[in-house]
Parts: C-alpha cells; structure tokens; sequence
C-alpha cells in the first residue's frame, strides 16, 4: 500500500484493514436527509471510499442552515439550491472516485423502494419521526441495518438498528410522539458541534457495518447532553418481545396513503407540503398554468412563484415548500389554491 | 428505599436538575417510581419517553431495588 493512498490512513487502521477497505468500495449507502447530521455523515461516507452514496433531501439551502450544515457554502444559500444538489457537488469533490446520486425527494412510503432498494446501510439525518419510523419499517421488512440519529438543542440520540438482531426503532418508541411534542430546531435552537458529533457517530457505526464488522457495533442507545459534558450509553438486549416491527412484522409506515401532508422544516419559517395521490405530476403543464396568474421563475427541475406574502417552490414529484408560515393549514391551502391538489 | 432518577434533554430543562432522588416502597416498579416523581412534577405526564433500569434499557414493568438508577429517555427528533 503506497502511504499516499486516498485511504492509507483508514488501511492501517487494524480493525478495517485492506479487507475492510474493500468491503467498503463495494457498498452502496443512502444518507437520508442532508441537514446538520446528513453533511457530516455523508461527508465522512463519502471520503471513507463507500462504492456508492445515495443522498436524500427534500429541502432547499438557506442562509439559516449554514451555522452547522457543513456541505454548504453561501453561495448555495443566495441561490436556494436543492440540498441533495448542492451536496452531491460537494460530495463529488471532496471524493470523485465515489459515485454519488442525489434524489431531490421527500422520501414516502410510495418512493421508498426506489430509494433505497440496494442500500446496504442507510443513515438516518432527517429531522422529523414520520420518515424515522418508516425508514425503521421499510430496514426491518428489508432486512437493511440503519443508523437512528437525531440531535436538537445541545442533546443528540443514537441507536443503530441491525434487523433481527438488535432492538429496532418501535422496541423503544412503540409509537411516533404526537406532533408538536418533541423539541425541534425551532423551538429549542441547535448548536453545530452538537450535530456534527452526532453524524459522526452514525457514520462510524455505518462505516463498522459495511467493513462487516457487525461485532463491533454498538448494542444500544448512546444520550449526548454535550452541554453539560454527558454521555450515556444505553445497552439494549435483542429485539423487544411483543415489538409490532420485529415481532410481529407488521409495516403500517409502509402503507401508501399516509401521504398528503403538510410538515413545518425544523429551524426554517416554511412549511413542506406532499399531496395525497402518487400520481404522475407534470411540472410543464403546471408551470403553463400557473404562469396565468403569477411571476413564475423556472429553474429547470423546480418552479418558484410569490403568492399573498409566501414563497412557493414547487419540484417535479408535485411537493412544494411554502416559505414565509410555519402554519402548516396555511400551507396546504396555498398549496390548493395555486397548484391544486 | 431510595431510587435515582435521571433526567435527560428535554426533561432535564423542565424538571430543572439532571437527577434526582424519589423515595419509593419494596417490590415497587420503574412505572411506579415514575408515577411518585410525576406527583411532585405533573409536567411529566405530558412527555413520552422509553425507561433504562441501571443503564440498561428496561420497560415499565421491571422491578427496582434499593440504590438503583433509572433513566427517562424522551424521543430526540431533530437534525
């Protein structure tokens, strides 16, 4: 091994060897999610030499992300670019011989398997439950590890999840919180070292499973309180007995129909809006006719109009996101009116 | 007997300390001791959280003993 190999460094290491660097180039891992814990994680994906790394946002780039997301320059924020471009550029560049493909989705019980069908890992940097619980249903139905994360305020959870074999999402939190129960960014305000230890630490856990050294991961939950200098591990036994996921085998996350929603963005004044029906959208067609009514900017893969003080971006799939509310009624109602749903 | 109750993130700002002591009878369980701390701090019953019995991960069911250390552990969402 020449000592000015990309990977020497990460070679020498004894537990990955050359071995576990070969393992590494034939994986395929998706990074679902590009906010505060997807840029790390994907970053250190994405260097560490992974054959393949699917990137997964549905969010546009703003100056208020730039504190801790990591993949993003301010260059990307004046312009507003889709997260899953912007760092898939970055990623590109940090590590060309990675093949990198973004989607630009929010990612549904009816696009899930086109996402991630082939994943050999997946990591968890989204910010809300409902794409956590169904990410944790689709792995245990695929038999698919991933890596739970998620940080708000200086405190951050993580737990991977190897189907089978470990405690999966639902063995702890049979359930996902009611809305508006849980902390957000919003409300509780997110420190960049904070999130960045966190994505880490999935990437770490992720780089173990794909090197095959399932041995090595950790059994259980660790709690950050990074504030006050807290670290907690958590060690959890197998599967819970009794758990609907593992146990039983039952996927209600899967189940198309939950669509239709309208969920505000953590640390963001907007709001993402999904339809309810899976149907074919056409961007085209939809431009024509907004283009009646509205100043229309067409930027090639997404459409952006001002309506009653709010901003709309509207992408391929038909999701838009209605920037200047938090006010998710609001949202869809705009939604309705303009692009129709 | 004397049980330890750890408080983390979100509950930790609300209850206002990072643990604390809650006296509880023999053959009590983790559901129990979250019940006596949930009569000095209703608060508490507004939040979901998953239990660890001596920092393992534990149900509500599980029985406590003299000196044991339980921790609450809300869901964290963001990211």
């Amino acid at each position: 091994m020449d000592a000015t190999d990309r990977y020497s460094r990460q070679i020498l290491y004894p537990e990955i060897g050359p071995d576990g660097q070969r393992r590494l180039g034939a994986a395929r891992v998706a990074v679902v999610g590009l906010g505060a814990l997807g840029c790390p994680a994907a970053a250190l994906l994405a260097r560490a030499g992974v054959g393949r790394l699917d990137v997964v946002d549905r969010d546009l780039v703003e100056r208020s992300n730039l504190q801790r997301q990591t993949l993003y320059t301010d260059a990307d924020a004046a312009a507003g670019r889709p997260k899953a471009e912007a760092a898939a550029r970055a990623l590109s560049e940090a590590n060309p011989d990675v093949e990198i493909v973004p989607h630009l989705r929010d990612l549904s019980a009816a696009d899930a398997d086109a996402v991630l069908d082939g994943a050999d890992a997946i990591v968890d940097g989204t910010d809300n439950f409902d794409v956590r619980f169904l990410l944790n249903d689709w792995a245990v139905k695929h038999d698919v590890p991933w890596v739970y994360a998620a940080a708000v305020g200086a405190s951050g959870l993580t737990m991977p999840v190897i189907p089978g074999r470990t405690a999966c999402l639902r063995c702890l939190f049979e359930e996902p919180p009611p809305a508006g129960s849980a902390e957000t960014c919003d409300t509780a305000g997110v420190l960049g070292p904070v999130t960045t230890v966190v994505g880490a630490l999935a990437a770490l856990e992720t780089l173990k499973l794909l090197a095959g050294r399932e041995d090595a991961v950790r059994r259980g939950l660790l709690q950050l309180d990074l504030w006050h200098n807290d670290l907690r591990p958590v060690a959890v036994e197998g599967p819970r007995e009794g758990c609907p996921c593992c146990g039983r085998r039952e996927f209600p996350f899967l189940a198309r129909g939950r669509g239709g929603t309208a969920s505000s963005l953590c640390g963001r004044d907007a709001v993402s809006v999904r339809p309810a029906g899976d149907g074919a959208f056409d961007l085209a067609a939809t431009r024509d006719r907004l283009q009646r009514a509205y100043r229309v900017v067409d930027v090639g893969s997404i459409l952006r109009f001002d309506v009653d003080g709010l901003r709309v971006t509207l992408f391929a799939d038909g999701r838009a996101i209605v920037h200047g509310t938090t006010d998710e009624a609001r949202a869809r109602a705009v939604y309705a009116r303009t692009v129709g749903s | 007997m004397k049980v330890t109750v750890r408080l983390f993130a979100a509950l930790r700002e609300q209850l206002g300390a990072s643990s604390l002591e809650v006296e509880v009878g023999d053959g009590s369980t983790v559901a129990d001791v979250v019940d006596r701390l949930a009569d000095r701090h209703a608060g508490l019953r507004e939040h979901r959280f998953a239990t660890a019995l001596n920092q393992r991960y534990a149900d509500a069911s599980a029985a406590v003993g003299d000196g044991d250390e339980v921790a609450l552990i809300p869901p964290v969402s963001g990211g």
